[in-house]
Formats: C-alpha cells, structure tokens, sequence
C-alpha cells in the first residue's frame, strides 16, 4: 500500500542544463533549417549555372564582325542609261551588285599590300550574302550617289565570325565548302589592318530574321514587334474581360451549383496545356473564322484565352481579400451594390488585379506551344509592320517563337542566336515581373 | 402586456418611427429572430441589449435591410418605417439606407480622405449642388459627429490614419451626412476605449436630437446612461420592452433580472 502512494521522486531539474527531449527538439529544428539551406542553395546554384550558360552563350550574339570597305558605285554597272531613273536602277538585281564588292575588296587588298591567292570571287565569300543587298539598298535610296565612292560597313560571313568567336577553327573547316583556310589566312591580315572587326550589333535586337544561309543577318527586332501586337491583343481583350467576368462572379452573381461549377471550370482552365488552347485557335480563329495565319491578332486571341483564367483567379482573390466592412460601410450609406464595388472594393483590389494581369502577360509574352499550331513558328523574316493593321495581320513570329525557331536551325551561328535571343526575352519578363512587384509595393494598402 | 402600457403612454409625446410587427429571421435552417414585434419612436435612443448571439444584432440589419446583402438570410413579418413597409417589393434597398443611416462595430473608414469619406454619401445621393455646398455638407457632419475640431486642419489625410475613437466619430459623422432619419448603431464602441466611449455616448445624446437612434451593445451601463428605451433580447425573442429607468430597476421578466444582475449571458 505504501509503495502505491509513494509518488515517484520528481528529478529535480536546472534551467541550465537541457534534458533529452529539448535536445531532441532543438536538433530537430536544425535539421530542418539545414534542409530548407540546402534547398535553397541548391536552387540558387541552379539558377546561377543558368544565368551563367545563358549569358556566356548569348552574349556572342550581341557582337558581331564587320569589314569596313569603301565601294566605289559605278555608274556603268548600276545605270547604263545615265539617267538616273530609280525604275531603271530597280531592275539591277542584288547580283549585279557583288562585282562591286569584290572590286571594292581586291583593292583594299592591294591597298594594304596583302598577298593571297584568291580570287576575288572567293574573296567576296568573306562577307555576308547580305551585303550586296545592304549596297543596292543604300543605292536606290540615295540613286544620286552613284558614281561616288561610299564607305561602307559590312557583316562578315557567319564562318568569319565564328571565326574570330573561335566557334571556327582551321581544323573545322576540312569539308566545309562555305570557306577555307586561304580566306581565313586572308581574314587575319585583314584583322591585323584593322579593317574587320568585332563589334557591337544592333540589328539583332532590331533586325527582322534572315534565312538560313546568312544567320549573321538575323535578329529579333521583328519577332518582338509580333509578340508586342500579340501583348497588346491580350491585354485589351484580356483585362477587361477577366476583371468583369471575376466582379460578376464574386461580387454579383448567386452562390450556387452553377457558379460552382463555373470556378471549378476556370480552375480547370488554369491547368490545361497551352498546346490545346492553340489547337483550339486553329479550329476556330482560322479554320472556322478565317482569320489570317501566322497573324499576331491570331496569337493574341489563342493566350487570351490562355490568360484569362490566371486573371480572374488573381483578381477574385483580390476581391475576396478586400474586407467586408468596406463594402458594408458603402452600402451602410446608401450606395448601391455597383457603386460600393466600382468606387471602394475595386480599387483597392487593384494592386492584386494588375499583378495578377502583368504575371499572366509574362507567362503569355513566354509561351511558345499555342504558337505553333497557328503557324507563328517557322521562317518568317517579315520587316517592321508599317500600321497597327498590318501589325496585328500580316505575319509575324514572336520571341520565343524565334529562339525556338533558331534552335532547330543546323548551322551553330543560330544557336548563339538563339541564346542571345533567351537573353532579351528574360530581361523582358524580369522587367515586366519586377514592375508588378514594385506596383504591389506601392498600391498596397494594411488595414 | 405592461410594455404596450408604457408604450402607449409615450405616443402622445412622441410618434413612432418604425413599427415591426411578427418579424422572423432565418439563416438557412437557423431560426435567428423569432417574432419580434416593436415599435421605436422618434428622436429616442433605443437600446437593444442581451447576450451574444440573442439576435439583437441581427434585428438590427433587418431595420435597413442589410441582411439583404446575406444570401441565406430570409425575413418575414412586416417591418414599417413612417407606416411604409421596407420590406415591400417596391422598396429599393439603397434608397432606404439613405434614409436609415448605419454605422458598425468596428469603425470602418474609406481609405480615402476624411473630407471624401464624409462627402461620399451626399455625392452619390446628389445632396449637394455644387462644391461650397458640399463643404458646408462635410463641416455639419463632421461637426455633428464631435470631431470637426480635430480634424479641420487635416481634411486630405486619409480617415485610417486616425485613432480608433476618431475614426468611429468619422463614421458617425459619414452617417450623418446622408441627412438619415433614423440612426442605426452595431455596438459602436466595443472597439473603442473608456474615453473614446464616453465621446461617442455624449455623442449619440445630441444625435437624439435630430434622429431616432437604435444601439445594440453589449454594456448595460451603456445602455443605462445613452438609451430612453430598453429591449431585451434573448434567444432571438424580444423578451421585454420599456423605459430604460424601468427595465434596469424593476424588470417583469424574470429573464431579463436574471441578464441584468449577470446570472446570465
């Protein structure tokens, strides 16, 4: 009986020393921490290897060789009639225009007392395919120039560039017909000169794509003006669209079976592959509608639908997120349902809509499955649109469209391309995401 | 049957502002109100008192139909203000709550201006015909909500930046600007502290004077120092209706002892 009532001894316990069980917690919760460290470190190098490979892989794209030739514009060849009549000069094709070049590089090279074997047909192979045209051009825009001689800069053939970029070597070049080492023996005296260079290139952030045999050539400037026209597709539609279809549904509408399987539906939406939305852009904006192909009008109409549930999933949250209180102390006095909505709760749930919009516009500005399905992947070396209309018909790529585009292509120069292009399409979407931060930041409002 | 004597002794000095006759409150299956009939009069302060959840709340939104914006919740039995039914179909909700102010328990400002909280009511009713109306509009409200002094030099600041006990009075003020008839107050001070308290009683008083103001709280001192006219709720029955002295000193129901000396609630 005495043994039952003894209570047991109670081990009498310091502050200052932990028992078991505290150390077992607090080795608990280190462990954690170091779990959460390590994942964030690991994700941290991740993106660090990424930013790295995009950049040093890319960076090639934005630099590109010159040769620096002064061309003399010989009336002979360009105007035989003398009369200067721009129809006339219109019928010398591009072609006519490379004996030009080539003058134009044999003297530079006797110039500089350079010695080759070359013919100057070869020579010529040193610089782009595009040059002939970039001279007929400036010709028939300047028709009263000709006769003079003309300074001129032009782009280096892409194996020229690969080989000041050591993309190409004398080694690579055993078959390839494109060039050989005698052109490159060329290219260095040339470079030594200083007359061929690498330099900054700005028509790869604002020139159209170019085909396969001049990938020096090309560059993004048109497939952003398509993705622009396409942005602005889905905004205008878009926006307003999801932030009154969101209002009705949460502010106005019944709470029923119907409105609940309306937002199990837009929740769905959310999930669905982008490929099916473009598939169901073909079906019905250009096999039922008509709609041109390849038009970013098209493209905008396909990630509008694709963005819509982002939008009204963003914006029905803000809404829900705006007190009760507001909207009882506007109706409280006097105002009707629609005015307590449009002049308190919506804009304070602004900051969140417009967040929401500008993530699904990145996310929109990014997607590239819809877009081949409506035939904005592929060759589309379109110049600058001159309207808004022909900006949102005629045919267009997009950003990602173009990297895709330039990535399947064979010869290595697009694969720099391609990552040059990666790189102008994340500063775009990390400026487009860091505006929506800073806008949250500013519009946000504590109660 | 001793309320209806005290009722019918005060109706040849005061008329009654709103009458409910069997009013009835279901939330879903929840029977919230059941049969309460009243009659509250005009520039009186009439406070509805009793435990949480007894419905006093509840009967409260009913007088300007703010449970409308509840989708389950369903009112029946008649309720009429100046021998109108608000609950008739042609009654639009909005025009009504112009006439019947509100102000809730927690103090809930726009996050506008002060000047744009107070001028929002008489903006959308169209009260004012041009600017300088407008603020004489904003000057009488805030004057009369007792806080026009400390807030006169500082009428662009935003109303949330002000004290829990301000932004009350801004909410009175906010509610009186619409020009109401009748005043409906949520237990306007259980957010505020004693001194904020005795500002927003003091205030309710001089109120009574233009208004016929119905408070639910949940202090019985409070309902003891700012009503004329005491209910009790219990249930969701009104269980006894009276004079505020009557109820306090001498109640008939044994309920309402029971409340009053804290053996219940």
């Amino acid at each position: 009986m005495t043994d039952a009532i003894q209570k047991p001894e109670k081990k009498k316990s310091s502050l200052l020393q932990l028992d078991a069980r505290t150390r077992t917690r607090n080795a608990a919760e280190k462990r954690f921490k170091a779990y959460g460290m390590i994942a964030i470190a690991f994700g941290l190098l991740m993106l660090s290897i990424l930013v790295f490979n995009i950049v040093t892989r890319g960076a090639g794209a934005y630099q590109q060789t010159f040769v620096a030739l002064e061309v003399e514009l010989l009336a002979g060849k360009l105007d035989k009639k003398g009369n200067r009549d721009l129809d006339d000069i219109k019928k010398i094709s591009t072609f006519g225009y490379t004996p030009l070049l080539s003058n134009a590089l044999e003297a530079k090279i006797i110039e500089l007392g350079i010695e080759t074997d070359l013919k100057a047909k070869k020579m010529v192979g040193i610089l782009s395919k595009s040059a002939a045209a970039q001279v007929r051009d400036y010709v028939l825009n300047n028709p009263n120039k000709i006769g003079e001689t003309i300074g001129f800069e032009f782009l280096a053939s892409s194996r020229v560039d690969g080989y000041l970029k050591g993309r190409v070597s004398r080694d690579s070049i055993g078959n390839d017909k494109n060039i050989s080492p005698a052109q490159l023996d060329l290219v260095d005296a040339l470079k030594a000169e200083g007359c061929l260079a690498k330099r900054f290139n700005m028509s790869f952030i604002t020139g159209s794509d170019a085909s396969d045999a001049r990938p020096e050539a090309a560059g993004m400037g048109t497939s952003m003006i398509g993705s622009f026209f396409m942005m602005l597709v889905v905004l205008v539609l878009a926006l307003p669209i999801g932030v009154a279809a969101s209002i009705y549904l949460e502010e106005f509408a019944p709470k029923n079976w119907i409105t609940d399987i309306i937002e199990v539906n837009i929740s769905n939406l959310a999930a669905v592959p982008s490929i099916v939305f473009g598939i169901l852009g073909l079906a019905v904006f250009i096999n039922y509608m008509h709609l041109p192909n390849s038009a970013p009008l098209v493209g905008g109409l396909v990630l509008t639908l694709m963005t819509l549930p982002t939008i009204i999933i963003s914006t029905r949250a803000s809404l829900k997120a705006v007190p009760p209180s507001i909207r009882d102390a506007a109706l409280g006095v006097g105002a009707s349902k629609m005015q307590s909505v449009f002049h308190h709760v919506l804009p304070l749930a602004a900051p969140g809509i417009l967040t929401g919009t500008i993530i699904g516009l990145a996310q929109a500005l990014g997607e590239t499955a819809p877009l081949l399905l409506i035939g904005m992947v592929g060759f589309i070396a379109s110049n600058p649109p001159d309207s808004i209309a022909t900006g949102l018909l005629s045919p267009n790529s997009a950003m990602p469209a173009q990297i895709y585009e330039w990535a399947k292509r064979a010869d290595p120069a697009f694969y720099e391309r391609a990552w040059g292009g990666i790189i102008i399409l994340l500063v775009f979407l990390v400026t487009i995401n860091t505006i929506a931060v800073i806008l949250r930041r500013r519009f946000e409002r504590r109660w | 049957m001793n309320d209806k004597n005290i009722m019918e002794s005060h109706m040849g000095t005061t008329a009654i502002k709103i009458s409910a006759r069997d009013v009835k409150v279901y939330y879903g299956d929840n029977h919230a109100i059941k049969d309460v009939s009243i009659d509250i009069e005009d520039k009186t302060v009439t406070a509805f008192i009793g435990p949480s959840g007894c419905g006093k709340s509840t009967f409260l939104r009913c007088l300007n139909r703010m449970n409308d914006t509840i989708d389950i919740c369903k009112v029946t039995g008649s309720i009429r203000i100046d021998d109108e039914d608000i609950y008739d179909r042609r009654v639009d909700p909005v025009q009504l709550r112009a006439k019947v102010g509100m102000v809730f328990q927690k103090p809930n400002p726009f996050p506008k201006s002060i000047y744009d909280n107070v001028a929002y009511g008489p903006r959308i009713h169209g009260l004012a015909q041009n600017k300088a109306d407008l603020d004489d509009i904003v000057e009488r409200a805030l004057r009369r909500g007792a806080i026009w002094n400390e807030v006169k030099d500082r009428l662009q600041s935003p109303g949330t930046g002000l004290s829990g006990g301000q932004q009350q009075r801004l909410c009175i003020a906010r509610a009186v600007a619409t020009e109401p008839e009748v005043l409906l107050m949520d237990e306007p001070c259980s957010a505020l502290d004693p001194i904020a308290t005795a500002q927003v009683e003091e205030l309710i008083d001089e109120l009574r004077q233009s208004f016929s103001v119905v408070i639910v709280t949940h202090s019985m001192q409070q309902a003891a120092r700012v009503s004329q006219k005491t209910a009790f709720f219990h249930l969701g029955n009104m269980v006894e209706y009276g004079e505020t002295g009557q109820i306090f000193t001498t109640p008939q129901d044994p309920r309402t002892e029971s409340y009053i000396t804290g053996r219940i609630g």
